[in-house]
C-alpha cells in the first residue's frame, strides 16, 4: 500500500473527465424525436456489444469477492490493531487512556496495573464493535501510534455487540519477528517530514 | 462589613475575609495553585496576584484583607504576563509523562498550563538526579513536585503529624520526611489529596486507572463516628465492579488513612444462599434476643426496634447501651437532651479540654479539629487522660494525668473549677459538699493544673469539653454524665461526646437496647455480632449481609447529623429487611422507606432518603443530611455526689487500637494490615518483666489474648496499650477500657 498518490493534495492538476450531457428537449417535437431515437436506435445492443466484447477479451473489471479483495487505502478505518515496538517487542500502548476518553461511542475499555518493573502495564484492552463507529479518533489521539486502524473490514458476527480483546488486536510476536507488522500510515499517523516542524525546547544542557 | 470594588463592581466583605474569599463568593475568577481553604494562606505560587488602584506592585489576594473603597482588578495584560511566566516556571523540566501519570485528567498543572496557553518554554535549568521515594502507602516523585507546599501545610496545620517539610534548595527543593529517613506518620494520605500534581500519590492506586474512567459515588465514611464526607471511585472491569480509591473534597474536609485507604470491605462472592436464608429466618424466629453491632444504618436499627416492638425480642448492644445510659444521665442535669458540641465548634474553640479518650486513634477527625483550633486560634488544649499520647504532643498545651478509673472525680473537679456559684446558693452548697481533697488526691489532679484551666477559661471565647469513650464505659458513667451535664447547663462550655462506632449514637437514639445481664437471653440471634446463629459481613457469619458501602441508608454522626450512605458496590445476597419480611411481616420494599419513620421523639425529622443531599459545594457550604433536633431537657436535677473512686493497682492495660485501625472491619482490610501487638513503655516492660519482641499471654477478667510485646520509647507510664481491632465480636472486651491484667511469657 503506498500513500504517495494521496500526498499530492493539489487537486487542480488532476485530469477530470467531463460527462457528456446533451441539452434537455425543450419543445414537444424535440421530446418526440428523443423518444423515437432512443426506441429505434438500438442502444440496448450497444450495451450488449460492450459486455460481449469484454467477455471475449477476458478482462473483467469486477472483483471476485471473497476470493479477491480491494486493496484498502491507508486512511481506510477498519478493525483496530495494537502495534508493538519494532526493536524491543514491547507493547506500544502505555495505558494513558486517551483513546478511552476521546471515544465518542464509549466503546473502548482498558485495565491497567503496575507491573514488576514499576511500569504501567495494560492488562485488558477491548473494543466493542457493536458500538464503534470507526471514527478514528482513538488512532488520532494515541500518542504512541499503538492503537491504529487496520484494513480488515469484515464485521460479520453472531451477535450485535461483538468485540475484540487485546490478544485479537495485538501484533503476535512471531509476526513481529518476521518483520511482518505493518506500520500504520493512515489516519493520525505522522505526516511525512513532520519532524522538521518540531520546535526544540531551549535546553542549554 | 466594608464595601470595595472588584473590576469596577461594588462588593461587600465581612470581617476576616480576604480579597480572594470575596472574589470567589461573588464569582470573580482569580487563579490559584497553592491556595487551600482549610489552611492559612500558603502564598507560594503568587498566581493570585491582583492590581489595586493607587497601590504600587501586585498584591497577593489570598492573604490580603480588603480595606474600604479600594479598587481591585483581577485581570490585566501585565497580570496575565506574570501568571504565564509563573506557569512557565512551574513547567520547567516537568516530566512529559502525563500518559502514565495518575494525576492526568485532574492535574492542576495540566489545567492551568492549558488555561494560560503555555505552548512553549523559554526557561531552562539543569535537572538534578532525583528518584522516587516509596513511603509505604504514599509515594513521592520529586521530579513531578512543583513545591507548592500544600502538603506540608496540611500535615502541620490540619492533621498535626508535622511529618514532612520542604528541603529548600532553589530549583532542587523537595519534600522530605521531617527528622526521619522515611515517612513516619499516621498515613492519613491528606498530602496525596491536596497535591495538585502527581508528585504525592497512593502506592495502592498507582497505574490502576485513569481519573476519567472512575465513577464517583458520594457517601459517608463508616469507620468511626465522625461521618466524614467521601467519594468512592468505582470502575467496572472484567473482574466486576470494584472501588479503586477514595477521594474527599480536600478544600473543606479531611479524611484519615482508614477512610482513604480502607475502602475494600464489601461483602463479596455471595451466591445462592436461599437455604441459609431459610435457616436464618428460622433462627431469628426461635431466638428471644438480637445482638447487633453499631455498624448499622439508622434504618436497620429502626427495623430491629420494630422487631422488638412487634415480637418482644430483646435488643442487645453493649456499646450503644452504655452510650444511651450516658446520654440519659447527661439529660438529667444538662440544658438539652443531647450534647451540643460539634466538630466545627471544636475547630473554632480557643480552649479545649479532653477527658477520657486516646483521641488521635479513637477518632482522628476530633484530633484534626483540635489541631486546627490549636494552629488557627492558638487554642489551649488540656489533654486529660491516664496515658500521654506522643501524636498529640505538638498541639497539647497541658497534659493532665489522672489516675486510672477516676474520671468521675476529674469531672466533678472540672465542674467545681468552672461553675460560678455566686448566684445560686443551692448549687454552691451542693458543689461545696464534694470532698475536693479526696477527689484531688485519688485522681492525682492538682490545684495548679485546675487553676491553669480556670485561668485559660477566663480569657477563652469558646471552650469545648470533649468526653471520650472512657467516660461512658466507666462504672461511674452516670456521675460523669451528670457532672458534664451540669457544666453544660451552668457555663457556656460546649460538650462534645465521642461515640465509639459509626452509628453508636443512632442506635442509642433509635433502639431500646438492654444490657446483657438483665436480658437473660436463652437464644441470641447475632447481626454483625456473635450469637447462637449470626449473620453479617464477616466471613464467619452464616448468611452474608451487605457492608455499609453496599447499601443505602443513613447514619447519625458525632455532629448529630443524619448523613447518607450510598451504594458503591452491588450486593447479590439478602439484606436484613429480607429476613424481617419473613419474621416480623415488614411490608417495605426498600430499607430506605424507613428514613422518614425514624423516631421524631429522638430528634429525627420526617424526610425521605431521596430528599437528603450529600454535598459540600465549591464555597464550602455543607448541605449534607440534616441536623438532629436537640430538644430542651425536661429535668434540671443536681448531679449525684462523687463519693468513692475506684482504684486500679498492679499491671494495667488500656484497650486502644493503633492508627488506621478501629474494629474487625478495618482489621480485614489488606491495605491497612498491621500486627496487633501490646505496646508498652520501658517502665511497663520492667514492671511486667518482659522484653521487646517477646511473645506473651495477657489475661484479664474478660479474656485471654496471645500477643507480642513491643517496646515504645515514646510511651511513658505504667499502662500498656492493648489493641482490640483484630478480635471478633465474642472475644471483644466490653466496658471500661482500662483492665487489670496478668502478663506471662509464652
Amino acid at each position: 500500500m503506498h500513500i504517495e498518490p494521496f500526498e499530492n493534495r493539489n487537486v487542480s492538476n488532476s485530469v477530470y473527465v467531463p460527462v457528456d450531457i446533451k441539452p434537455y428537449p425543450k419543445t414537444g417535437w424535440e421530446s418526440f424525436k428523443q423518444v423515437v431515437a432512443r426506441s429505434l436506435k438500438g442502444e440496448l445492443f450497444v450495451g450488449l456489444w460492450t459486455v460481449l466484447r469484454e467477455f471475449i477479451k477476458m478482462d473483467w473489471p469486477a472483483i471476485e469477492y471473497p476470493l479477491e479483495k480491494m486493496p484498502m487505502n491507508a486512511r481506510y478505518r477498519a478493525v483496530h490493531k495494537l502495534l508493538r515496538l519494532w526493536e524491543s517487542g514491547y507493547e506500544r500502548c502505555i495505558g494513558c487512556g486517551l483513546c478511552e476518553k476521546i471515544c465518542i461511542a464509549d466503546c473502548i475499555r482498558m485495565d491497567t496495573r503496575i507491573d514488576a518493573n514499576s511500569r504501567k502495564e495494560v492488562t485488558e484492552y477491548s473494543i466493542n464493535f457493536g458500538r464503534c463507529i470507526f471514527c478514528g479518533y482513538c488512532a488520532e489521539v494515541c500518542p504512541e501510534l499503538a492503537i491504529v486502524h487496520g484494513d480488515r473490514y469484515e464485521n460479520v458476527s453472531e451477535q450485535r455487540a461483538h468485540f475484540s480483546l487485546k490478544n485479537d488486536m495485538l501484533t503476535p510476536m512471531d509476526v513481529l519477528k518476521n518483520r511482518a507488522q505493518v506500520e500504520f500510515e493512515g489516519f493520525g499517523a505522522l505526516i511525512p517530514g513532520s519532524s522538521n516542524d518540531v520546535k526544540k525546547t531551549p535546553l542549554a544542557y | 462589613m466594608i464595601e470595595f470594588f472588584i473590576n469596577g463592581n461594588p462588593v461587600k466583605a465581612q470581617k476576616g475575609e480576604t480579597i480572594l474569599h470575596v472574589a470567589r463568593r461573588e464569582g470573580y475568577y482569580i487563579p490559584t495553585m497553592c491556595y487551600l481553604e482549610k489552611t492559612a494562606p500558603i502564598a507560594s505560587c503568587r498566581l493570585c496576584v491582583v492590581d489595586i488602584k493607587g497601590v504600587d506592585g501586585q498584591i497577593l489576594s489570598c492573604q490580603t484583607p480588603p480595606t474600604a473603597g479600594i479598587e481591585v482588578f483581577t485581570d490585566s495584560p501585565n497580570l496575565r504576563a506574570n501568571r504565564e511566566n509563573i506557569m512557565r516556571l512551574y513547567d520547567v523540566n516537568h516530566p512529559l509523562e502525563c500518559g502514565v501519570c495518575d494525576k492526568s485528567g485532574e492535574c492542576e498543572l495540566q489545567n492551568k498550563s492549558l488555561e494560560f496557553g503555555i505552548a512553549s518554554q523559554s526557561f531552562s535549568v539543569r535537572e538534578p538526579s532525583r528518584s522516587i521515594q516509596k513511603w509505604g502507602l504514599i509515594q513521592y516523585d520529586p521530579s513531578l513536585c512543583i513545591v507548592c507546599e500544600r502538603c506540608t501545610h496540611v500535615c502541620n496545620e490540619v492533621i498535626g503529624d508535622d511529618a514532612i517539610e520542604i528541603l529548600f534548595g532553589g530549583y532542587g527543593s523537595t519534600v522530605i520526611p521531617k527528622n526521619s529517613d522515611t515517612l513516619d506518620c499516621t498515613f492519613c494520605g491528606e498530602c496525596i489529596a491536596v497535591c495538585p500534581v502527581g508528585a504525592l500519590i497512593s502506592s495502592e492506586f498507582k497505574y490502576r486507572a485513569n481519573a476519567w474512567e472512575l465513577e464517583s459515588i458520594p457517601s459517608t465514611c463508616v469507620h468511626c463516628s465522625a461521618g466524614c464526607a467521601l467519594e468512592y471511585e468505582v470502575k467496572t472491569s472484567n473482574a466486576g465492579k470494584s472501588i479503586y480509591r477514595v477521594k474527599n473534597n480536600f478544600e473543606y474536609t479531611t479524611l484519615c488513612g482508614a477512610g482513604r485507604f480502607g475502602f475494600d470491605f464489601a461483602t463479596k462472592n455471595v451466591h445462592s444462599q436461599s437455604a441459609l436464608f431459610d435457616q436464618a429466618v428460622e433462627a431469628l424466629q426461635k431466638s428471644d434476643a438480637v445482638r447487633f453491632g453499631s455498624m448499622i444504618t439508622n434504618e436497620e436499627a429502626l427495623l430491629l426496634q420494630r422487631l422488638h416492638e412487634k415480637t418482644g425480642k430483646k435488643l442487645l448492644n453493649a456499646d450503644a447501651y452504655a452510650f444511651k445510659q450516658f446520654l440519659a444521665n447527661y439529660a438529667v442535669t444538662a440544658p438539652t437532651a443531647l450534647y451540643e458540641g460539634t466538630l466545627a465548634e471544636v475547630a473554632q474553640s480557643d480552649q479545649i479540654i479532653l477527658v477520657g479518650s486516646r483521641i488521635a486513634t479513637d477518632n482522628p477527625q476530633v484530633r484534626y479539629a483540635m489541631t486546627m483550633a490549636s494552629k488557627r486560634n492558638k487554642a489551649k488544649i488540656s489533654y486529660m487522660h491516664s496515658i500521654e499520647d506522643a501524636l498529640m504532643q505538638s498541639i497539647v498545651t497541658q497534659f493532665v494525668k489522672y489516675e486510672v478509673g477516676t474520671e468521675a472525680g476529674v469531672m466533678a473537679l472540672l465542674a467545681k473549677t468552672f461553675i460560678d456559684t455566686s448566684s445560686d446558693k443551692a448549687l454552691k452548697a451542693h458543689i461545696d459538699s464534694l470532698d475536693e481533697g479526696y477527689l484531688s488526691a485519688e485522681s492525682n489532679v492538682g490545684d495548679d493544673e485546675l487553676a491553669y484551666i480556670a485561668k485559660v477559661k477566663q480569657r477563652a471565647k469558646k471552650t469545648t469539653l470533649i468526653l471520650g469513650e472512657d467516660c461512658y464505659t466507666h462504672a461511674n458513667a452516670n456521675l460523669i454524665a451528670q457532672w458534664a451535664g451540669l457544666i453544660a447547663r451552668t457555663t457556656n462550655i460546649r460538650v462534645l461526646m465521642v461515640p465509639k462506632e459509626v452509628n453508636t449514637l443512632g442506635v442509642a437514639l433509635i433502639c431500646d437496647v438492654v444490657d446483657e445481664q438483665s436480658a437473660k437471653a436463652q437464644s441470641v440471634f447475632g447481626y454483625n455480632a456473635h450469637g447462637d446463629y449470626h449473620i453479617g459481613v464477616s466471613a464467619q457469619d452464616a448468611l452474608a449481609m451487605p457492608a455499609l458501602n453496599q447499601q443505602e441508608g443513613t447514619i447519625t454522626s458525632i455532629d448529630k447529623k443524619v448523613l447518607t450512605l450510598n451504594v458503591a458496590l452491588p450486593h447479590e445476597g439478602y439484606e436484613l429487611l429480607d429476613v424481617l419480611r419473613s419474621v416480623s411481616d415488614e411490608r417495605f420494599a426498600h430499607t430506605i422507606e424507613l428514613t422518614p419513620l425514624l423516631p421524631q421523639s429522638s430528634g429525627y425529622v420526617a424526610v425521605a432518603f431521596d430528599d437528603l443531599f450529600n454535598v459540600i459545594d465549591a464555597q464550602g457550604r455543607d448541605t449534607r443530611g440534616y441536623d438532629l433536633r436537640n430538644a430542651p431537657a425536661t429535668q434540671h436535677a443536681l448531679p449525684a455526689l462523687v463519693e468513692q473512686l475506684p482504684e486500679y493497682n498492679g499491671t494495667i492495660i488500656y484497650h486502644a487500637n493503633p492508627v488506621l485501625q478501629f474494629n474487625a472491619l478495618t482489621a480485614g482490610i489488606a491495605a491497612l494490615s498491621t500486627e496487633a501487638v501490646l505496646v508498652g513503655s520501658a517502665q511497663f516492660a520492667t514492671a511486667a518483666k518482659i522484653g521487646d519482641g517477646e511473645k506473651i499471654v495477657i489475661e484479664t477478667s474478660q479474656g485471654r489474648y496471645e500477643r507480642r510485646f513491643v517496646l515504645d520509647e515514646s510511651l511513658k507510664g505504667t499502662v500498656a496499650l492493648h489493641p482490640t481491632f483484630d478480635l471478633s465480636s465474642d472475644a471483644l472486651p466490653q466496658g471500661y477500657r482500662f483492665a487489670k491484667a496478668k502478663i506471662s511469657k509464652r
